[in-house]
């Protein structure tokens, strides 16, 4: 599961109120190189919540790879679109969790897979 | 307003219903994938399907029609390929292994999620995006379309194409679609249904709902309704620019090929070593195949737009 997808998951746990973002717990981490396309980066730029996005980081072991805050503007530097690839695209959390920001629930993550099927007394 | 069919398959617990389907598709997905490809789902044909004494259709024809039902169901709703209105954020609601995900992944050249019960058919869809160059765009989970897993209004286009027939509660599963659809969204459906009841009936009769039950419990399918019944969750959801159609003789020359690749001597080698409960889908076909033709199940389009 790469940081991309985990900017779009919430908990949607009944009762949860705010299930976004979601926790990390990062058990195996694995970077794998993938092309760097600007006009990606750009586009989807808007859609990102950068605050998701910078505790995701941290919480996959790279805790100064991205700026606390981003704007538009920034997109036209090189080292940061690296740096936002390296994040949203390269790094994925092979083995862990998913945890819910209100009530701890982990929803497992095997193989790079999230497992997001809630229990019948959660829906 | 029709009241809601259920078939004999319902009534267990949803954690019960979801295994079911997950392991019936983690069981079968093998099968489906060497006859059929990694579309799980039918052709769109134009109809009448063939002149006497035309060639009996080939795979490479069922696969095209294949391809030719995204299209198809992109255009009735009115999907703008246009650069600034086109989809940027794509659902796929019950994937399979994502064939469908990956062709709108490269239409548009969308970021794609798919949702989907079945660990192995999650687990071969992201094989197949990583084979395809497209594991930076796509991304699968294990979710369940009741109940998906993510804020509201976050994508452009939500596709589900044969997929909502094993939703147990086609309300919730509606509004779910609904919920995750951004505003000015496309949702699409492509479902089989019921016939639309008319205005005297207030269900399907005693002996249509006797085929449906049979068919229900041979496929997990756990309820049913009409696409007027969709059509009037879309109304009272307040989504706009409500479309439907019914493409049941669009799709009537796909159960040849069905038929024909279940009769192949690798056809029933695959099958046999899928397991029984795969075997049994296959002998269900016959089923549909009777409901089809006496018309109680059709195969239909929905499609509407969340307001802006």
């Amino acid at each position: 599961m790469r940081l991309l997808t985990h900017n779009m998951l919430s908990s949607n746990i009944r009762g949860v109120v705010n299930g976004f973002p979601l926790g990390i717990e990062a058990e195996k981490v694995v970077e794998r190189e993938v092309e760097l396309s600007a006009e990606f980066l750009r586009g989807v730029f808007p859609k990102i919540e950068w605050g998701a996005l910078v505790a995701g980081a941290r919480a996959l072991g790279h805790p100064d790879l991205l700026p606390g805050e981003a704007d538009a503007s920034m997109l036209a530097s090189d080292d940061f679109l690296r740096r936002f690839h390296r994040a949203l695209l390269q790094l994925h959390v092979e083995e862990g969790a998913l945890v819910c920001p209100e009530t701890g629930r982990r929803f497992p993550i095997n193989k790079g897979i999230p497992n997001m099927l809630l229990h019948e007394d959660e829906v | 307003m029709a009241k809601l069919q259920r078939g004999e398959g319902e009534g267990g617990d949803l954690e019960k219903l979801r295994k079911g389907i997950a392991e019936s598709y983690d069981e079968s997905t093998g099968a489906w994938e060497e006859l059929f490809g990694e579309y799980i789902h039918r052709g769109f044909y134009d109809t009448p399907s063939a002149a006497p004494g035309a060639a009996p259709l080939t795979a490479l024809d069922h696969r095209r029609a294949q391809l030719r039902m995204i299209d198809e169901a992109l255009a009735f709703a009115g999907v703008s390929e246009d650069p600034e209105k086109k989809p940027k954020k794509i659902l796929d609601v019950g994937c399979g292994i994502g064939g469908d995900t990956l062709c709108l992944a490269k239409k548009y050249g969308a970021q794609c999620i798919g949702i989907n019960l079945s660990p192995v058919q999650v687990k071969r869809a992201q094989e197949l995006a990583q084979a395809e160059g497209l594991a930076d765009k796509v991304s699968f989970e294990e979710a369940d379309a009741l109940n998906q897993p993510f804020p509201d209004g976050q994508f452009d286009l939500v596709w589900s194409l044969e997929s909502g027939e094993h939703m147990p509660d086609k309300e919730k599963f509606f509004s779910e679609m609904a919920r995750v659809a951004a505003p000015g969204a496309t949702i699409i459906l492509v479902t089989w249904c019921h016939r639309d009841l008319s205005p005297d009936e207030e269900s399907l009769r005693p002996d249509e709902m006797k085929l449906l039950n049979k068919i229900s419990d041979a496929h997990l399918l756990p309820a049913w309704c009409s696409a007027a019944d969709y059509a009037s969750f879309a109304k009272s959801l307040k989504l706009e620019d409500i479309r439907r159609a019914d493409w049941s003789e669009n799709v009537a020359p796909f159960w040849s090929a069905a038929v024909q690749s279940g009769m192949t001597w690798r056809g029933i080698i695959s099958l046999l070593k899928s397991g029984w409960k795969t075997i049994k889908t296959a002998l269900a076909v016959s089923l549909l195949i009777e409901g089809y033709n006496k018309k109680v199940i059709k195969y239909n389009i929905i499609t509407c737009r969340k307001p802006k």
